[in-house]
C-alpha cells in the first residue's frame, strides 16, 4: 500500500498552516532567510542537483529555467516571477489544495525564487474561479507583508477570468499584461523575454511550493525520494470513477494501480475499470492493463502518455468513449484561444465529426477522417494546446475503435441512453453570456 | 470610492498600468449588477486609458465577464469530465426543473441564471456547483430544491 | 561585410548567405524560394505565428516550425514544401484549416484574382474539399466604418488588420472579439473605425473580408491598370498607385516608398478621390456676366478673353498659386507673365527656406532616431500624417518624443533650446520638427538645428512640416522661370488665382477686392464663383504628368492616371504663352528639361523613377535669423489658434465617405481654462468673438497652454484672433 508523504502539504493536517504563526512554528520562513544568505548561484545550484521537474505538465527543470533567466544587472532590465496558479486542466485541482493549506510555503517559494533570479517582483497569476483559495492567499500575503517577510518584493495576486488558455505560459503573459491570453510564438522564452519582454521566470505553484522543500532538506536528501530521474513527491489529484476521490501526495513513481485501488479505493459499485487518464483530460488515454505504470514522468511517457499534472480520472465500464471524446473536444473547442488555425478550426471540425459519428449520423469514411484531421491538427499549432485537443480523440479512438465503429453500424450510442454521461455532451452551447451568441450545431 | 478610483488603485501595483483591465473589468461587473454593459467597458477604458474596443475585446475572452444581463444569483454547473463521470448531468437536470429553464437562461423573475461550466478544478469533490462564485461540493440532485429554494428567498 | 555578420543556411539543398539576424521567409526569398505566409508582415511588428502557412521542416526539430517566427542561424538546414513531404502536408493542412469555413465566394469577391488565398490555395491547397459540415455564416457585409466593409465569414483570422490598429496606428479600435472558433474582428459596439489610418487595414487583409466600400463591385483585377503616382494631398508624397478602369480612378493602394511611406496611406490620399467625378467639377471655360451668372465658354473664345485679360493687366499682374501645381505649371505660368509679360509679383503659397537642406534626412530616419522634438502648434498628424506613424514607430522602439505645447508663443523653440539643448547635442541620433504655420518656411527650425551642430551628425536632422503638397516646387518652378523685380504692383489689373486652395486662401480673396479683374483655375465652382471674372477649368494630380517636390526635398514623378475632362493646365498655357511669343512646350517631359537645368542640377525626367532618390544633404548655408515673431493682437478672452484639420479642403469635402472623418464642432481647451470656465468634456459652450457667437463642445486638449483655444478653421468663421468662451 502506497503510503501519502507529505512535504509539501507537510504539517497542514495538524495546524492551519494559513496562519503566519503557525507556519512559523514549523519552521515557515527559516527557509527563506537561510536562502536570503545564500548566494543566487548556490540556490540555483541546489534546485538544479535537485532535478526539481516543473509540476505544471511539461516536467522541464526548473533549475534549467532558473540558470536561463539573466539576472537584471546582465540584461538592463528587471526580471520577474511569475506563479503559474491558472490550475485549469480537467482533472486537476492540486494547486487549490496548496494554495488553499500551505499559501505560505508556496510564497515562501515564490520568494526564494526571486531571490535566486533578483527579481523583485513576483506575480501570481491565480485563475479567476477560486476565489476562496485568492481569499486565504490574499490573507497570507498581506500577513508576510506586513510581518515584514517580503522583503523590497512586492507580491501581486493577478486573478484570471475564465480562460483555460491561460495556464499556457505565454499567453498567461499576454493575460497579465492586461491582453487577450493568446500564446506568443517562442522563442524567444520566457526567461529571455517574457512578462514586459523582460526575462521572466515562470513555474507551476506546485513547482515553487517545492523550492522551499528543497532547500530546507537539501538537494541530496530530496533526490532520495522517487525515481531518480524525477525525484520529490507530487500532489497526485484523483478523480472520476473512484471509491476515495482527492488529493494525495505521495512519492513519484506511485503506479497508477497503487493510487486507483490503494489510494482511491478501487471503482464504486463494484463496477469494472474501462479506462485510466493519467494526466489530466489532454492526455492520451491508457487502457486497464497499463495500470502498472509508475505514474512519474518517464515511466507514463515511455508507455506512450503524459503525467501532465498527475491528474488521474478513472473511468468506468457505463462510459461511452464516444461521448466523452465529444465532451473532451468541445471543452477544447470553447477554449482554443484562436489564434492559430489549425486549432482553432481543426477542433470545430472534429466537433462536428464526433457528433455525427455520436449521433450514429457518420459513416466509415467520417471516422478516418476525424482520425486524419488529428493528424494534421497535432504538431502544427502554435502552442500545446492543439495537441491537447487531438491526444484524448486520437487515442480513443485508437484504443476503443469498436465503440465508434459500433456508433456508425449501430445508427448510434449502443449504451441506448444508458451511458453514464449521457447528456453532457452537448453542453457548451450552454455556457452563453458570451458575445457572440452563434455556436455550430 | 468611485469605480474609476477602485479601478486606479488596482492599477497601481503593476508595472504598467493596462495590467488591471482584469482587475477593472471584475470591478465593473460587480458594480454594474453582474454583468458588463457598454458603459462599464467605457468606464474601464476611460480608468486605464485604454480604448473601449480593447477593453470589450479582453472582456469577451474570458468566460467570466459576462456581455449579457444575468439573474441576481448564478448556478454553474460544472460538466467537465470528472463530473460528469459523477452525474453533473443529473445536477444540471435538477437545476433545470426546479428553476424551469434551461442552461444559458434566466428565470422569469430575474432571479437565477443557470449555466454550464467547465472544469472548475473540484474534480475531487465531483459533481462540483458554483453558487454566486462559492463552490459548493458536492452537490447531488437531491441537494438542488433546497438550494433553488434559498436562492429564491435570498 | 565581415564574415563574422553573416550566416550561412542551407534552404531546399541550397546555400545561402544571409546577414546575422535575417528572418527565414527573406533568407529563403534570398535563395530563390518562396515560403507561402498569410499573417506574416514584418511591417506590424514580430511575427505572431498565428496562420500556420509557413510551417518548414528544420534539422534537428521533429516538430514542423512556422518560418516565419525563425531568424537564419549559421548551419540551419531547412526544407521547405518544396523538398519536405511533411511541410508540403502542413501546409495542404492549413489551406484546408483556413477552407474549413471560408465561403469560396471568389465568383463575387473583391479580391478574387489578386488574393493571396486563392494564389496559396492554388499552389498547396487541397484539391478536394473534405467538408461536409455547414460553413460559419455571419450577416455581411458589416460596415466597419462608411469607406470599410467587413465580410466575416472570408475572414481568416490573420489578425494583420488588429494589429496595424493596436501596433502601428495605435488608435486599438479595431480588435478581434470573443474566442476560440468564435472569434470575430470588430469594432467597440459596431462603431465606425475613425482614425486617420484606418484604411491601410484593407490592403493587409490577405483576402477579401475586408474591402473598399468605394471599390466593392467596381472592378476585376484583369480589367483594371494600375499607375504608379505620388499622392498630391500633402507634402508627404506618399507613393501610390493608382487604379483605373474605363478611364476612371477606382482606388488608391499604397507603392510602398521604404524610405517616405512604408506602404501606408492616410484616409484622405487614400479614399480622397472621387472628388474628380464631383457635380461641381469645372469642366469648362466660363465668363462671369452680371453678379450671379456665368456662361460657357469655347476655349478659343476663352483663351482670347485670357490673352485680353493679360495685355491689360501687363505688369500689374499678381499671381497666387496653391501649392498643388506641378513644377512644371508653376514654370509654365512664370514663364508666360514674367518673361511675356514683366508680370513678377507671385502670392506664394508658403514660404520656402532652402537652409533646411542642410539637415535633410529621409523620413525612415526619424524610426531610428532615440530623441524627436516637435515644436509649432499642429499635431503632426493634421500636417503629414503619416510622417505620425514615423514618430510611432521610433517611440515603440524606444525613442523619446517631445512634443512642445500648442500655442506656446514661439512655437516652443526657446523651451527646446534651454531644456532639451544639451541632450540634443549629445544625442546620437536627434531629429527636430516643426508642424505648424509660422516656421518661417523652416528657417525656424533650421536655425535650432544649426546652433545645436546637427548638420555635422548624419543621423541627426531637422524637418519642417510645410502646408501644401508642393509648395516648395512651385517656388522652385516659379523662380526658374526668369529674374526680374517683384515689386507690388499698383493698383492690381489682374488677380490670377491658380487653384481652389489659392481660391479658398482668405488673403487672396482680400488681394481679389482691390484687383480690377481676377482670372481663376479651378477645379470646382463654388471656390470661384460669384467673384472670378474668368474661370479655366484646373485638374488634379490625378490627372497630370509632372513633379513634386515633398517635404524631404525629393523630387518626384506624377503619373497621369485618367484623362481629365479638360484640356490640362500646361497645354493651354502652352497655347497662351504662344500669343505672347513665349515658346513653352504643352509636355511635362520637355518643360521639365527646361527647368532642371536651372533648379534640379539637370536631373533627367526619366532618372526621376518610379522610386525616387533623396537628393543629399546639402552644404549649410546661411541660417537668416528668424524674422521677428509678429506681435500678437490683444484681445478679450482666450488667443485662438484655429488650424486645418487633416479631413479637410476641396478634395475631402467632396468625398461622401470621408465626411465621418471631419471633425465635429469642437473648441479644444486647456485643463486649466476648461476649469476655470467650467466647461466638462462633451458639454455645449458658447464662443464669441467679433461679434459672432457660435455653440461648440468643449474638449479638453492637455496639449494646450493655458490662455489659447483651438478650433478647426471650419468651425472658427467669422471668429477673430481671440474668443470669450461661457458655459
Ligand atoms: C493549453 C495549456 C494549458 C496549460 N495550463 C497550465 C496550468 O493550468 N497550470 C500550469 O501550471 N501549467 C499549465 N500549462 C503549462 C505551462 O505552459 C508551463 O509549462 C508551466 O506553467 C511551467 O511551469 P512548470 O515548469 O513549473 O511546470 C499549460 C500548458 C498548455 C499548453
Ligand atoms: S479581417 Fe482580414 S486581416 Fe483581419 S484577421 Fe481577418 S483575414 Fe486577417
Ligand atoms: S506566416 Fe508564419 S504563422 Fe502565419
Amino acid at each position: 500500500m502506497a503510503d501519502t508523504m507529505q512535504l509539501v502539504l507537510a504539517g497542514a493536517d495538524e495546524r492551519d498552516l494559513t496562519k503566519l504563526g503557525e507556519y512559523k512554528a514549523v519552521g515557515g520562513y527559516a527557509t527563506l532567510e537561510k536562502a536570503r544568505g545564500m548566494s543566487r548561484e548556490a540556490v540555483i545550484e541546489e534546485i538544479s542537483s535537485a532535478t526539481l521537474r516543473g509540476r505544471g505538465g511539461a516536467g522541464f527543470p526548473m533549475g534549467r529555467k532558473l540558470s536561463l533567466v539573466q539576472p537584471p544587472e546582465a540584461a538592463g532590465k528587471p526580471t520577474y516571477v511569475v506563479a503559474n496558479a491558472d490550475e485549469s486542466e480537467p482533472g486537476s485541482f492540486k494547486d487549490r489544495e496548496i494554495m488553499s493549506r500551505v499559501p505560505h510555503r508556496f510564497i515562501e517559494g515564490c520568494l526564494i525564487a526571486a531571490h535566486a533570479i533578483g527579481s523583485r517582483h513576483v506575480f501570481i497569476y491565480i485563475r479567476g474561479e477560486y476565489l476562496a483559495e485568492y481569499e486565504v492567499l490574499k490573507a497570507a500575503a498581506d500577513e508576510a507583508r506586513d510581518a515584514g517577510v517580503l522583503g523590497d518584493v512586492a507580491l501581486i495576486i493577478h486573478r484570471g477570468a475564465g480562460a483555460y488558455i491561460c495556464g499556457e505560459e505565454t499567453a498567461l503573459l499576454d493575460s497579465l499584461e492586461g491582453k487577450r491570453g493568446q500564446p506568443r510564438p517562442r522563442p524567444p522564452f520566457p526567461p529571455i523575454a517574457g512578462l514586459y519582454g523582460a526575462p521572466t521566470l515562470i513555474n507551476n505553484v506546485q513547482t515553487i511550493a517545492n523550492v522551499p522543500v528543497i532547500i530546507d532538506l537539501g538537494a541530496a536528501e530530496y533526490s532520495k525520494i522517487g525515481p531518480e530521474a524525477s525525484p520529490g513527491t507530487v500532489v497526485y489529484s484523483l478523480s472520476g470513477n473512484v471509491e476515495r476521490p482527492g488529493n494525495y501526495e505521495l512519492p513519484l513513481g506511485t503506479t497508477l494501480r497503487e493510487l486507483i485501488y490503494d489510494v482511491g479505493g478501487g471503482i464504486p459499485n463494484g463496477r469494472q475499470l474501462k479506462a485510466i487518464i493519467p494526466g489530466g483530460s489532454s492526455v492520451p488515454v491508457f487502457t486497464p492493463d497499463q495500470l502498472d505504470t509508475p505514474a512519474d514522468f518517464d515511466s507514463i511517457q515511455a508507455a506512450g502518455s503524459f503525467l501532465g499534472s498527475a491528474a488521474i480520472i478513472a473511468v468506468d465500464d457505463r462510459a461511452c468513449m464516444v461521448q466523452l471524446a465529444l465532451r473532451a473536444e468541445k471543452f477544447y473547442m470553447h477554449e482554443s484561444c484562436g489564434k492559430c488555425t489549425p486549432c482553432r478550426e481543426g477542433t470545430r471540425w472534429m466537433v462536428s465529426l464526433l457528433d455525427k459519428i455520436e449521433s450514429g449520423r457518420a459513416e466509415h469514411a467520417d471516422l478516418d477522417l476525424l482520425r486524419n484531421v488529428c493528424d494534421r491538427v497535432e504538431g502544427r499549432s502554435l502552442c500545446a494546446l492543439g495537441d491537447f485537443a487531438v491526444w484524448p480523440v486520437r487515442s480513443y479512438i485508437d484504443k476503443y475503435r469498436a465503440e465508434f465503429e459500433a456508433h456508425i453500424d449501430e445508427g448510434g450510442c449502443p449504451y441506448g441512453g444508458g451511458s453514464s454521461i449521457e447528456g453532457v455532451v452537448a453542453p457548451i452551447d450552454q455556457h452563453t453570456h458570451s458575445p457572440v451568441a452563434e455556436v455550430p450545431a | 470610492m468611485s469605480l474609476l478610483d477602485e479601478i486606479r488603485v488596482a492599477a497601481e501595483p503593476y508595472p504598467d498600468k493596462k495590467s488591471a483591465v482584469m482587475s477593472g473589468l471584475r470591478l465593473a461587473q460587480h458594480e454594474y449588477g453582474g454583468w458588463l454593459p457598454p458603459e462599464a467597458l467605457v468606464e474601464v477604458a476611460d480608468a486605464l486609458d485604454l480604448t473601449p474596443a480593447h477593453v470589450q475585446a479582453v472582456a469577451s475572452f474570458y468566460d467570466m465577464y459576462h456581455l449579457a444581463p444575468v439573474g441576481e444569483h448564478v448556478v454553474e454547473v460544472c460538466t467537465n469530465l470528472s463530473c460528469a463521470l459523477v452525474g453533473a448531468q443529473q445536477v444540471v437536470d435538477a437545476f433545470s426543473e426546479e428553476l424551469g429553464i434551461r442552461p444559458g437562461e434566466t428565470s422569469g423573475d430575474g432571479k437565477v441564471t443557470l449555466r454550464t461550466i467547465e472544469c472548475a478544478g473540484g474534480c475531487g469533490y465531483a459533481p462540483v456547483v458554483v453558487l454566486d462564485h462559492r463552490y459548493r461540493e458536492p452537490t447531488r440532485p437531491e441537494d438542488v430544491r433546497v438550494i433553488v429554494e434559498e436562492l429564491r428567498n435570498g | 561585410m565581415s564574415a563574422a555578420e553573416t550566416v550561412t543556411v542551407s534552404i531546399d539543398g541550397r546555400e545561402v548567405e544571409v546577414p546575422k539576424g535575417t528572418g527565414l521567409v527573406e533568407t529563403a526569398l534570398a535563395a530563390g524560394i518562396e515560403i507561402p505566409v498569410f499573417c506574416y508582415e514584418p511591417r506590424l511588428g514580430a511575427p505572431v505565428g498565428a496562420c500556420r502557412m509557413c510551417l518548414v521542416e528544420v534539422e534537428g526539430i521533429p516538430k514542423l516550425q512556422a518560418g516565419c517566427t525563425l531568424t537564419a542561424t549559421d548551419g540551419m538546414v531547412v526544407k521547405t514544401a518544396q523538398t519536405s513531404k511533411l511541410a508540403a502536408d502542413g501546409q495542404n493542412s492549413t489551406l484546408e484549416f483556413i477552407l474549413v469555413n471560408h465561403p469560396l465566394d471568389c465568383p463575387v469577391c473583391d479580391k478574387g484574382g489578386e488574393c493571396p488565398l486563392q494564389d496559396l490555395t492554388f499552389r498547396w491547397g487541397p484539391p478536394v474539399t473534405r467538408n461536409t459540415f455547414p460553413k460559419r455564416t455571419f450577416e455581411k457585409p458589416i460596415p466597419i466604418s462608411p469607406t470599410i466593409a467587413l465580410d466575416r465569414e472570408r475572414c481568416i483570422l490573420c489578425y494583420r488588420c488588429t494589429r496595424f490598429s493596436s501596433d502601428v496606428s495605435e488608435d486599438d479600435q479595431l480588435v478581434a472579439q470573443a474566442r476560440g472558433s468564435q472569434s470575430i474582428i470588430a469594432t467597440f459596439e459596431d462603431q465606425p473605425y475613425r482614425a486617420p489610418f484606418s484604411g491601410n487595414v484593407i490592403e493587409l487583409c490577405p483576402v477579401g473580408a475586408l474591402t473598399s466600400t468605394q471599390y466593392r463591385f467596381e472592378a476585376r483585377p484583369w480589367e483594371i491598370q494600375d499607375v504608379p503616382t505620388v499622392c498630391g494631398l500633402c507634402p508627404v508624397g506618399c507613393n501610390v498607385e493608382a487604379t483605373t478602369r474605363e478611364g476612371k480612378v477606382k482606388r488608391i493602394g499604397s507603392r510602398n516608398h521604404p524610405e517616405i511611406d512604408e506602404g501606408w496611406l492616410c484616409d484622405k490620399g487614400r479614399f480622397g478621390f472621387t472628388h474628380l467625378r464631383a457635380g461641381d467639377r469645372v469642366v469648362d471655360p466660363s465668363r462671369r456676366v452680371g453678379v450671379r451668372r456665368s456662361e460657357t465658354l469655347s476655349w478659343d473664345a476663352a483663351l482670347d478673353e485670357a490673352e485680353a485679360m493679360l495685355r491689360a493687366g501687363g505688369a500689374n499682374i499678381v499671381t497666387a498659386l496653391s501649392g498643388s501645381e506641378t513644377v512644371e505649371q508653376a514654370y509654365a505660368l512664370g514663364r508666360l507673365l514674367r518673361q511675356g509679360l514683366g508680370a513678377h509679383c507671385a502670392v506664394m503659397p508658403e514660404d520656402v527656406n532652402p537652409a533646411l537642406d542642410a539637415f535633410r534626412l529621409p523620413l525612415s530616419s526619424i524610426r531610428d532616431a532615440k530623441l524627436i522634438v516637435i515644436l509649432g502648434d499642429d499635431p503632426i498628424v493634421e500636417r503629414a500624417p503619416v510622417v505620425d506613424l514615423w514618430i510611432k514607430a521610433a517611440r515603440r522602439a524606444g525613442a523619446e518624443v517631445v512634443e512642445s505645447e500648442i500655442g506656446a508663443p514661439d512655437g516652443g523653440v526657446a523651451k527646446a533650446r534651454d531644456e532639451l539643448g544639451e541632450r540634443i547635442r549629445e544625442s546620437e541620433r536627434a531629429i527636430l520638427i516643426w508642424s505648424g504655420p509660422a516656421g518661417n518656411g523652416g528657417a525656424t527650425i533650421a536655425g535650432l538645428a544649426a546652433e545645436l551642430d546637427l548638420a555635422e551628425k548624419p543621423g541627426s536632422g531637422a524637418f519642417h512640416l510645410p502646408e501644401t503638397a508642393n509648395g516648395r516646387g512651385v517656388a522652385d518652378g516659379w523662380a526658374a522661370a526668369a529674374d526680374g523685380d517683384e515689386a507690388d504692383p499698383e493698383p492690381i489689373e489682374l488677380l490670377i488665382v491658380s487653384g481652389d486652395e489659392a481660391a479658398a486662401n482668405p488673403d487672396v480673396r482680400a488681394l481679389a477686392e482691390q484687383a480690377e479683374r481676377v482670372l481663376a483655375i479651378s477645379m470646382f465652382r463654388s471656390p470661384v464663383a460669384g467673384w472670378a471674372d474668368l474661370v479655366l477649368p484646373g485638374t488634379s494630380y490625378l490627372e497630370r504628368d509632372g513633379t513634386y517636390v515633398n517635404l524631404e526635398g525629393r523630387l518626384q514623378r506624377l503619373r497621369r492616371a485618367v484623362i481629365p475632362p479638360c484640356p490640362d493646365e500646361l497645354a493651354w498655357i502652352a497655347k497662351l504663352a504662344e500669343r505672347f511669343d513665349v515658346d513653352l512646350s504643352p509636355h511635362s517631359p520637355q518643360v521639365f528639361a527646361e527647368l532642371s537645368e536651372r533648379c534640379y542640377g539637370g536631373i533627367d525626367y526619366s532618372a526621376i523613377g518610379e522610386v525616387a532618390e533623396l537628393p543629399e544633404r546639402a552644404a549649410a548655408v546661411e541660417v537668416p535669423p528668424a524674422p521677428k515673431a509678429p506681435k500678437r493682437e490683444r484681445g478679450k478672452g482666450l488667443r485662438l489658434v484655429s488650424y486645418r484639420p487633416l479631413f479637410s479642403g476641396p478634395a475631402v469635402e467632396r468625398v461622401p465617405e470621408l465626411q465621418f472623418q471631419r471633425p465635429g464642432s469642437e473648441i479644444e481647451l486647456s485643463a486649466d481654462d476648461a476649469k476655470k470656465i467650467g466647461a466638462k468634456a462633451g458639454s455645449t459652450v458658447q464662443v464669441i468673438s467679433n461679434g459672432t457667437s457660435v455653440a461648440l463642445h468643449a474638449r479638453v486638449n492637455k496639449q494646450l497652454v493655458k490662455g489659447v483655444a483651438r478650433i478647426a478653421a471650419e468651425h472658427a468663421q467669422g471668429l477673430g484672433t481671440h474668443v470669450e468662451v461661457s458655459t
